[in-house]
């Protein structure tokens, strides 16, 4: 699990390890990825919109 | 490749000369307000963040073009990736755009904060000129383009400020900090004054507000920069500002000049007289759609002259010109115009070109149907 | 509107293309224009979109240059702000949905099947419809001009109620021509996701896909997510105009905000709709000509992906003069900023697949690396349009004008061409004229950069967008814009003339047209590709180098 929150993470960042890649791709499911990546998401719009909403005060 | 080079040096270079030929009419204006002088360096500050980068990005890519000309036989190295540059790079923008964001929150946060103003103007969009209301004062007045139509149609010699001058300007205290309150009788409008740094859109049944604080005396133009329909390029806005004696001599002299328009209610109006004020106002608030000659241009805008349904029904026509004719592009003028100005249009479209009624409209009649 | 296309090879040809000499069992396709009316072919209908889309962006072209035109000097001196406003609304609206949108479906539709190792797409008929619905939609929108009150005169981003209680009557007709295109967009993005989902050739992975794929994979998931919105926001407009619903009239209680929350929330991705495709070209001309590999494939996807999910959250930017919450606007511009970095990212990925490597200059290569730059310089002032205070001077001003135009036309438009320019060795057999594309890259970066450049210091200056006459201390600016508007549009024709050269004769192409280094699926069937291609799929083998 921690190592698919990392993959994201890399993949927010657009950087990624070629052999990390191939690994993801190979043993990893799809499914978890997306939902991850969806998850990941949110909380991406839901720290900006606090940061902003605290900024905003 | 090279006169690619040689242009782009050119561009760059044109655009950082110097500061003083950037205030010449090739950037943005510093202004006169202190907020419109830290937007003014934050534009500074991340353009030469864009500089700065442009010039790594392009200088690396234009030396690989020139150094590994396959021309020139170089041989294509064979590297595809690595992580430790990629991260660089996504981190430091990453940074750069944070130290950008902070200041920028700062300066949107003074923005934001209109409190503890000491004047309030409403400004009002209209198709196709600005309406000022100076709240609690009692002075409210039109603002349009003075520019002749000649000079647009090139048969006059074009004056300094071209479409930048108008019949009445919005007069302002300096040193005052003064709340703006914008809303729109029709569609959407924006008020912007370069110098202010002040843009905000007029919007129909909604009120936004701004603000300004401004430092120097001195007149200041700006323009309608929301495409508001077919005369948007012909609405400016003029600022006055005025020491703050100067200010306050003008507003009372302002607001008697009102009392005594109140007074002109209740008296009775010769025919002369409301063809008159009603001639200038029709040239400033109607002609604009219903054309000089009150031709109109259908099927949007009908015509006036020989218009049946107008000369037919009397009440119907002051109906219109007060409530406006919902889902067209007829306003209402209930509030943009006062009693006698209500009463002398009426009298104006009447009995101008050719509509020759006779009909003579009181101003005394229409307060009295205001009321209502 | 006889289209032009490439030969078709005859039965013959095509059958040697076939691997393992397949047996033909296909009846000869019916002659004439129902040929292409009912033609089921990728490449067939991929060339129908391409000419479609080269016809409206000369249509487009000309209303560009009746505005051009008009601001050559203060005053007006041709045409009314009237007619001014509808050649800008017009401008807009063909170039976005029917020039650049088109032309990008159309190279999709050509190269990918040929990329994946794909016969066809994998809904030819649909495929089919959703290109003549575009003809019909378009020939609807440009009557309009010929309606009484004229065409749509309200700008192509139709704000409310300039768009609904202000508008001329011509709107409704304006309303279902873009329903109708956006009917197409969605059918076709349908049509390119089956068919990279189900259609690769067996080996090939989605991370072995070409970047091209990729990016119209993801821009077709933005497209179907996004013209839904479109298409609901001018139904809307269509119950304001013609059932007395007020969505957007404020005397009705409606909100002429909510247009623009709605407009831009399809407005964004639509951006990002008409550079990804650019992305995924760039990113295939640039190693086959500095021959090396692309710099960071994985970070390029992931860059994409990002770039995407973005464009769902900084609609807002759009609207910093509205009068926003001050904490909408701080999300809204973080959220822009953020942005920055993804295509960052693309831009280094570029700039280190050119370094170290061996480079020359066909004429695909100029296009590309103009796109890198002035695409650059693009960003940069959308950088500097993300920071919200100085937003409220940019607004709305030239500003703007040249920073889209930077996007879009030495951008997306680039992109194109250059694209055209890298594939028509494949689609006709044989390479473009040299000397010809090399006048018509110099003359249109330079037209470009004297139209657009100086729209920077007009706007700074204060010159506000879409008006038809202007103070005259912006006469300079618009003069030299005017110059070289002129320049840009008629070299043009250059390009048109290297297309119809290249699709007649020339030297002749082989079928890897480009080196070693353009490696794609495509570059393995014959140039001139045959009307069928990978009848059997082929194989897929991961590039050696």
């Amino acid at each position: 699990m921690w190592g698919v929150i990392k993959s994201v993470l890399a993949a927010f960042l657009g950087v990624q390890k070629d052999q990390q890649r191939r690994a993801d791709f190979e043993h990893g499911s799809a499914a978890a990825f997306i939902v991850v990546g969806v998850v990941m998401t949110a909380v991406l719009v839901g720290v900006i919109a606090m940061v902003a909403i605290l900024a905003a005060r | 490749m090279r006169t690619l080079l040689v242009w782009l040096a050119g561009g760059l270079s044109l655009v950082g000369s110097s500061q003083a030929a950037l205030a010449s009419g090739w950037n943005m204006p510093v202004g006169v307000t202190d907020l419109s002088r830290e937007i003014y360096t934050l534009h500074m500050a991340i353009f030469w963040i864009c500089v700065v980068i442009g010039v790594i990005v392009f200088g690396v890519m234009f030396y690989s073009l020139i150094r590994y000309r396959h021309s020139k036989g170089a041989k294509a190295a064979n590297f595809h990736e690595n992580t430790t540059v990629e991260i660089l790079w996504t981190a430091v923008p990453l940074l750069i755009l944070i130290g950008m964001a902070v200041p920028a929150t700062a300066t949107l946060q003074k923005i934001y904060d209109p409190s503890d103003a000491e004047l309030d103007v409403m400004i009002t969009g209209q198709q196709w000129r600005w309406r000022y209301e100076y709240l609690g004062e009692d002075v409210a007045f039109n603002s349009n383009m003075s520019t002749p139509r000649a000079q647009i149609r090139g048969e006059e010699e074009r004056g300094e400020n071209y479409l930048l001058e108008v019949d009445e300007p919005l007069v302002l205290p300096i040193n005052r900090k003064v709340r703006f309150l914008f809303t729109s009788d029709d569609v959407i409008h924006a008020w912007w004054v370069p110098d202010f740094a002040v843009k905000q859109d007029t919007i129909p049944g909604f009120i936004t507000e701004n603000w300004v604080n401004i430092n120097e005396p001195g007149i200041y133009r700006g323009q309608c920069a929301e495409l508001c329909g077919v005369d948007h390029g012909f609405m400016p806005i003029v600022v006055h500002a005025m020491e703050e004696d100067d200010f306050d001599t003008w507003l009372a002299e302002r607001q008697e000049a009102a009392a005594e328009e109140a007074l002109g209610v209740d008296r009775e109006w010769e025919m002369d007289e409301l063809m008159e004020r009603g001639e200038s106002v029709y040239g400033s608030i109607c002609s604009s759609c219903h054309q000089p000659e009150g031709q109109g241009s259908p099927p949007a805008f009908p015509a006036l002259a020989g218009n049946e349904e107008m000369l037919a029904d009397i009440e119907w026509h002051k109906d219109t010109i007060i409530n406006g004719v919902s889902g067209t592009a007829m306003p209402s003028f209930r509030t943009t115009l006062n009693p006698v100005e209500l009463a002398a249009v009426i009298t104006y479209t009447r009995n101008a070109w050719g509509n020759d009624t006779g009909d003579a409209v009181q101003p005394s009649e229409i307060a009295e149907r205001l009321e209502r | 509107m006889a289209p032009k296309v490439p030969p078709q090879p005859t039965l013959e040809q095509s059958s040697t293309a076939v691997e393992a000499g397949h047996g033909h069992a296909h009846a000869a396709p019916p002659k004439g224009i129902m040929r292409w009316l009912l033609t089921t072919n990728h490449k067939e209908i991929g060339s129908l979109y391409l000419i479609f889309s080269l016809i409206m962006f000369f249509i487009g072209g000309i209303f560009a240059l009746v505005v051009r035109a008009e601001l050559f000097q203060p005053g007006l001196n041709l045409v009314n702000p009237e007619f001014f406003n509808q050649m800008t609304t017009m401008h807009g609206l063909i170039m976005v949905f029917a020039a650049v949108m088109p032309a990008f479906t159309g190279l999709a539709n050509w190269m990918i099947p040929l990329q994946i190792g794909a016969p066809d797409m994998a809904l030819p008929r649909l495929n089919n419809f959703s290109f003549w619905l575009l003809p019909v939609a378009f020939t609807l929108l440009l009557s309009t001009l010929f309606m009484p009150g004229g065409g749509p005169n309200f700008g192509w981003t139709f704000y409310a109620p300039l768009s609904t209680t202000y508008a001329p009557p011509s709107t409704t007709f304006f309303i279902l021509a873009l329903h109708i295109a956006g009917v197409s967009s969605i059918l076709g993005a349908i049509n390119i996701i089956a068919t990279i989902l189900n259609m690769r050739a067996p080996g090939m992975r989605m991370m072995d896909m070409p970047l091209f794929v990729w990016t119209w994979l993801i821009t077709a998931f933005l497209l179907i997510a996004v013209m839904p919105v479109l298409a609901g926001v001018i139904t809307m407009m269509l119950m304001d105009i013609n059932f007395g619903t007020s969505f957007f009239n404020a005397a009705g209680g409606g909100d002429p905000v909510l247009f623009q929350h709605l407009f831009w929330f399809f407005g964004h991705p639509e951006v990002y709709i008409m550079i990804l495709p650019a992305f995924g070209i760039v990113s295939a001309i640039i190693p086959a000509f500095a021959r090396k590999r692309l710099f960071g494939y994985a970070s390029m996807v992931y860059a994409t992906s990002a770039i995407a999910l973005l464009s769902f959250l900084v609609w807002g930017h759009h609207m910093f003069a509205v009068g926003m919450p001050l904490a909408g606007q701080l999300f809204f511009m973080y959220s822009t900023m953020l942005i920055a970095v993804p295509t960052g990212v693309k831009v280094f990925n570029w700039v280190t697949t050119l370094f170290r490597g061996s480079i020359s200059f066909e004429p695909p290569m100029l296009f590309a690396l103009a796109f890198v730059v002035l695409f650059t310089i693009g960003g940069f002032s959308g950088l500097m349009l993300a920071i919200a205070p100085a937003d409220f001077q940019y607004h709305d001003t030239y500003f703007v004008v040249a920073h889209f135009h930077y996007v879009l036309v030495p951008g997306a438009v680039f992109s194109i061409m250059a694209g055209v320019y890298f594939w028509l060795p494949k689609w006709t057999g044989h390479y473009p004229h040299l000397r010809l594309s090399q006048w018509h890259f110099w003359l249109s970066v330079i037209g470009v950069n004297l139209t657009f450049f100086p729209m920077h210091f007009a706007g700074l200056a204060g010159m506000p967008r879409r008006i038809p006459d202007y103070a005259l201390q912006f006469a300079d600016f618009n003069l030299v814009s005017t110059v070289g508007a002129f320049m840009f549009g008629f070299s043009q024709l250059l390009f048109v003339a290297v297309v119809v050269l290249c699709v007649r004769g020339g030297k002749k192409a082989p079928a890897q047209a480009w080196g070693e280094y353009a490696d794609d699926l495509e570059w393995t069937v014959p140039s001139p590709a045959p009307l069928h291609t990978f009848e059997t799929p082929p194989t897929f083998q991961r590039p050696a180098h």
